[in-house]
């Protein structure tokens, strides 16, 4: 089965043949079906190519490997491997409860509408600001967490429809009135301050 | 015209390469790669070659 990063490869590699027709034969540009074929080599498909690319380089940019290559998010990084499960976002990660491949976009994308296109904006200006600007240190969110981001996947789910605590609180829950993250239930994320001082989960074959 | 439309495509050629190699890597350099400096030759490319487009003589009809 071809992936989609290797369809994007031969697409290239096609477009790349196409415009050395034009490169080394230029003359063919004299006929009319010459015209079209210089058209379609010099801007059609290098436009598709170069769409698809972008795509793709959208699509990787969820990975978490991605948000960690800028060493400003390392400790973050870090800090989804501390042994300790009061830790919300180290426990999800390593119990799998979000996409381990796809941890930091999981819980800091927007689940609302036209969340995706935020996020991906928000992500942008991050590259932007980390390559060309003063990025903030340390870094903090641009506004409280949502619980909607919480209950995107909580909401439905036995555990926490059963919770008592969660029943006597559902409305406020939902309407964002008591923050499931700093209302004093949980309220430990990422301890970037004290990594010295925590014990890390070591996964087995690492 | 020839010569100009060349250049372009060279310049797409780069452009292209950039963004072959851009997505041998996930990280935030390959992204900047991609969006710069493919973006500038692919841009480069581009407007060179609506540019080859327009006559570069203004043709008279005398009636």
């Amino acid at each position: 089965m071809i992936g989609p990063q290797t369809l994007v490869f031969l697409l290239i590699g096609a477009s790349i043949l196409l415009i050395l027709v034009i490169v080394i034969r230029p003359s063919i540009t004299v006929s009319r079906e010459g015209k079209i074929i210089t058209f379609l080599a010099l801007f059609i498909v290098p436009v598709i190519t170069a769409f698809v690319g972008a795509s793709q380089h959208l699509e990787r940019s969820e990975q978490t490997q991605f948000c960690l290559s800028c060493h400003i998010m390392e400790p973050y990084g870090r800090s989804l491997y501390v042994d300790d499960k009061s830790y919300i976002p180290a426990a999800h990660f390593q119990n799998h409860r979000i996409p381990v491949d796809k941890a930091c976009y999981t819980c800091h994308t927007d689940y609302a509408m036209f969340g995706t296109i935020h996020a991906k904006m928000e992500g942008l200006h991050h590259v932007y600001v980390y390559w060309f600007g003063k990025p903030m240190n340390p870094i903090h969110l641009y506004e409280p967490y949502n619980n909607r981001e919480c209950l995107h996947c909580h909401s439905g789910a036995r555990s926490f429809e059963e919770n008592p605590t969660h029943t006597a609180m559902m409305v406020e829950l939902k309407s964002n009135k008591v923050s499931c993250t700093t209302s004093g239930c949980h309220d430990t994320f990422h301890p970037i301050d004290k990594l010295g001082q925590v014990k890390f989960w070591k996964p087995s074959g690492q | 015209m020839q010569r100009k439309l060349q250049v372009s495509g060279i310049l797409l050629i780069i452009a292209l390469i950039i963004e072959a190699l851009s997505l041998c890597w996930n990280n935030t350099l390959a992204f900047m790669s991609f969006a710069v400096v493919g973006g500038l030759f692919f841009v480069s490319g581009i407007l060179l070659f609506l540019y080859s487009l327009v006559p570069s003589k203004t043709t008279v009809s005398n009636h």
